[in-house]
């Protein structure tokens, strides 16, 4: 099965005449971030979005109750998770598309996240396979591939000559294929371009694990949170960070109750209402990520939350390299 | 010496003078380890990535042999000696690696009581320019890649510092691209300019990377921290980004190095010196002030004059 | 002029930020001697104008004001010697940036009221009320508030009714 470029366009175009809201990488001024799309050809495969996909499931900012006082009464309202839209999230590379999946674990742990599981249960993912890659990827060290169809449901491997070959991973992505079915043709002998295959060491997560189960106190925390300036970059354009804050904003009148990303690195992640702070110096602080990540998410949940996207290594204001930390402790 | 495009080929400043630069860091550093002069030098070293480097603190002889100067050495190292870095002053005496940009913060926080000259052994690098945001640092340094700051720079040469490390090749001349785009804002309406600006800042996730690697960033508990009185809001919407910015930029002005790391490290390319050279430009035509590689003992707006303008008052 | 603002008359809504020793009391005089001027400012009252941080006047737009007043003691009858010098280098600089990042500056008005000064405080605040009468309500930060990022979007117009709503 496959599809032309122009098919591909097509698909988005007809999705929006349903309107579906289509997300996938659009490019906004200098940069490309996953948007909605307004029509197939803004569609921008030649970069990895700025921010992740995870955005789609889990907004940066999102109001969670609202409230108003009128004539001396309050009335409270939930938002009415039935008006989220159906949407289907195309062009999405694997170390973005396998997060989704990973998060859901924590989302429906000791609660049921409706924010972001009704979201998960409207949205639709195509994934694509990469062919362009940097020095800073480094998905196939921890357990993904730049094929990966893992958290895909409908999978594109782009083509000599153009085009994607199509594959339908599970019964959204089938049904998806099936209402647009006159846009897909027959499978072709064209051969897949070449993989991008990021050139990096292999790690041994296990190995990886235990070391982090033996060395909370280390002076390698000490080492790295030198340099760590304690901003939120690393977890925010991460696709698998997920913690967040709640604040209420307004006034006395009215306001609304907002969730919105924080990150373990601020200073104030962890600050008490009695002022006490148990992570009160960046070394604790690093240490955290990279304990989330690659120890407490498997001791929890059995995988590891991180897929290799490189953006922290890109964008570290300080030049943290979260691999070349992976590679140090892989080494002991 | 003009070169107006660029050949791939032909770097756009000769690399000699980083090689040499640092050569000249390294055995400064090395003395200093080895005479017990400093604890700990701070300065930048490789990183894994092809061309990319890091700030280091070196402690060991070793890691002061590693310590290097390419167009790659963005950070500001002032950021090491703030406040907000408790980690690295208690090593004892050091020494800073400083590229005028950074002697400039650096003079900011000995002017504002954070830091005494005789506690920091400054080694000025001789900077004929760096990279600027999202750079390919694999690549030789070309006219597209050098940071907008750097074309305006004067301060390329440090002074009053304890060494020089290297010496300033032929320098590209090249037009100054961000006095044009602020010159081009100027030429805006102001609803042209609140569409402009606000469409930067709803791009905005707050991450606060422009607040944590800035030097003069160092309060212990920032303003919009605080939620009792909540001055700026703290989630990512276009209205508390736009005042999380303005507040930021009005509590810079006067201070403000000019090393642009703001913008640099902005994930989102928004374009923040922008408001922090605009307003030192402000600075300057009202009180004459300017940021200096000298402490100065007065900033413009911790002082003032009986005369100051007050045409807008009635 | 749109429909709906001519359903109501718009009145300006003011927010005034003074100095207890001038301003303050010059207000207070223009009051004692039963002068008339526009109710629509809301006085906030300062020790000194040198209290007056910039982001006030930012939160007072961002939560509704269309017109900010700032006053205080000439130079040379601060109270406190000097607060008032520092706040006129202080919102010099503010002003450039309100003016850059594009904010009307014919919002927000800077005075010097002296205690005894009832008459000018009357001058001043009728003066700014007009001219933001003139201008309508202010819009920009209120837009603003209302936006929400893509995906945090419901796509339905009560909502966004809703949010026009918030005074």
């Amino acid at each position: 099965m496959t599809l032309t470029l122009d098919n591909l366009h097509r698909l988005i175009d007809a999705l929006l005449a349903k309107k579906v809201r289509v997300v996938g990488p659009k490019r906004t001024g200098a940069i490309t971030v996953y948007a909605p799309l307004a029509k197939g050809t803004e569609l921008d495969l030649d970069q990895l979005p700025r921010r992740s996909a995870k955005e789609v499931f889990f907004p940066p900012c999102e109001t969670i109750l609202s409230f108003e006082k009128r004539d001396g009464k309050t009335t409270v309202s939930d938002p009415d998770l039935d008006l989220l839209p159906e949407t289907v999230l195309i062009g999405v590379r694997p170390c973005d598309a396998a997060a989704p999946g990973i998060l859901d674990a924590v989302f429906s742990w000791d609660y049921d996240d409706p924010f972001y599981l009704e979201r998960r249960k409207r949205t639709t993912i195509i994934g694509i396979a990469c062919t362009a890659s940097d020095d800073a990827c480094f998905c196939t060290a921890v357990g993904l591939a730049p094929d990966a169809r893992q958290g895909s449901d409908l999978f594109l491997v782009p083509l000599q000559g153009g085009g994607f070959a199509v594959e339908s991973l599970d019964a959204k992505g089938s049904a998806l294929k099936e209402r647009h079915a006159a846009l897909f043709s027959a499978g072709s002998n064209a051969q897949p371009l070449p993989l991008a295959v990021p050139a990096v060491d292999p790690l041994d997560l296990a190995k990886v694990k235990a070391w982090l189960d033996e060395n909370f106190e280390h002076p390698l925390w000490q080492e790295i949170a030198d340099r760590c300036a304690g901003c939120g970059a690393c977890a925010f354009l991460c696709p698998a960070c997920h913690c967040f804050d709640i604040v209420d904003e307004g006034g006395e009148g009215s306001g609304c109750r907002r969730k919105h990303w924080d990150a373990c690195g601020f200073g104030k992640f962890t600050m008490h209402a009695s002022a006490h702070n148990p992570r009160d110096v960046q070394a604790q602080r690093y240490r955290n990520r990279i304990m989330h990540k690659f120890k407490y998410y498997a001791d929890k949940f059995g995988q590891t939350l991180c897929t290799g996207c490189g953006r922290c290594i890109r964008w570290c204001p300080v030049g943290i390299d979260i691999k070349a930390v992976l590679d140090e402790i892989n080494g002991k | 010496m003009t070169s107006n495009h660029q050949n791939t080929e032909t770097p756009l400043i000769d690399p000699a003078c980083y090689a040499a630069a640092t050569a000249a860091i390294r055995t400064e550093a090395v003395r200093l380890l080895v005479a017990g002069e400093v604890a700990a030098v701070v300065g930048y070293r490789a990183g894994r990535r092809t061309g990319s480097v890091m700030p280091d603190v070196a402690t060991t002889v070793e890691a002061a042999g590693q310590l290097l100067f390419s167009p790659a050495c963005q950070n500001n190292l002032a950021l090491f000696l703030s406040k907000a870095k408790r980690e690295v002053l208690p090593h004892g005496r050091v020494a800073i690696v400083v590229k005028g940009c950074d002697l400039r913060a650096l003079a900011g926080l000995i002017g504002e009581s954070q830091l005494r000259r005789d506690e920091v052994h400054v080694i000025g690098v001789a900077c004929p320019g760096v990279f600027g945001a999202n750079a390919d640092l694999s690549k030789p340094l070309s006219a597209e890649g050098l940071a907008r700051k750097c074309r305006a720079c004067k301060v390329h040469l440090p002074e009053g510092v304890d060494l020089v490390a290297g010496t300033l090749p032929p320098l590209p001349d090249l037009p100054d691209l961000e006095a044009e785009e602020i010159a081009r804002l100027e030429a805006m309406t102001p609803q042209e300019r609140w569409a402009f600006w606000t469409e930067q800042f709803s791009r905005c996730i707050r991450c606060l990377a422009c607040r944590q690697i800035c030097p003069f960033c160092f309060c212990t508990q920032c303003l919009c921290d605080r939620n009792r009185p909540q001055a700026v809001d703290t989630s990512p919407r276009p209205a508390g980004n736009t005042a999380w910015h303005m507040v930021r930029a009005m509590h810079l002005a006067g201070r403000c190095s000019g090393c642009a790391e703001c913008e640099r490290v902005c994930p989102m390319d928004i374009p923040l010196n922008l408001l922090n050279r605009k307003m030192a430009q402000e600075l300057y035509e009202l009180y004459g002030f300017e940021a200096s590689m000298q402490p100065q003992e007065q900033t413009p707006l911790t002082s003032y004059r009986d005369n100051d303008d007050q045409s807008f008052i009635k | 002029m749109h429909a709906e603002k001519q359903h109501h008359a718009f009145e300006p809504k003011l927010v005034a930020f003074v100095c207890t020793w001038c301003t303050y009391a010059g207000a207070d005089l223009a009051g004692t001697s039963r002068m008339h001027y526009p109710s629509n400012v809301r006085v906030v009252k300062f020790p000194c104008t040198g209290r007056i941080d910039p982001v006030f006047i930012l939160r007072a737009f961002q939560k509704g004001a269309d017109g900010v007043l700032v006053s205080g003691c000439h130079p040379g009858d601060c109270h406190y010697m000097a607060g008032n010098f520092h706040a006129r280098r202080r919102f010099a600089a503010f002003r450039q940036l309100l003016d850059f990042v594009g904010v009307d500056l014919d919002r927000l008005q800077f005075s010097w009221v002296s205690a005894a000064e009832g008459g000018k405080w009357v001058e001043v605040v009728t003066e700014l009320t007009e001219r933001i009468r003139q201008m309508g309500p202010m819009r920009e930060f209120r837009e603003l508030d209302a936006e929400e990022h893509w995906s945090a979007q419901l796509d339905e117009p009560e909502i966004r009714a809703a949010y026009n709503a918030i005074p």
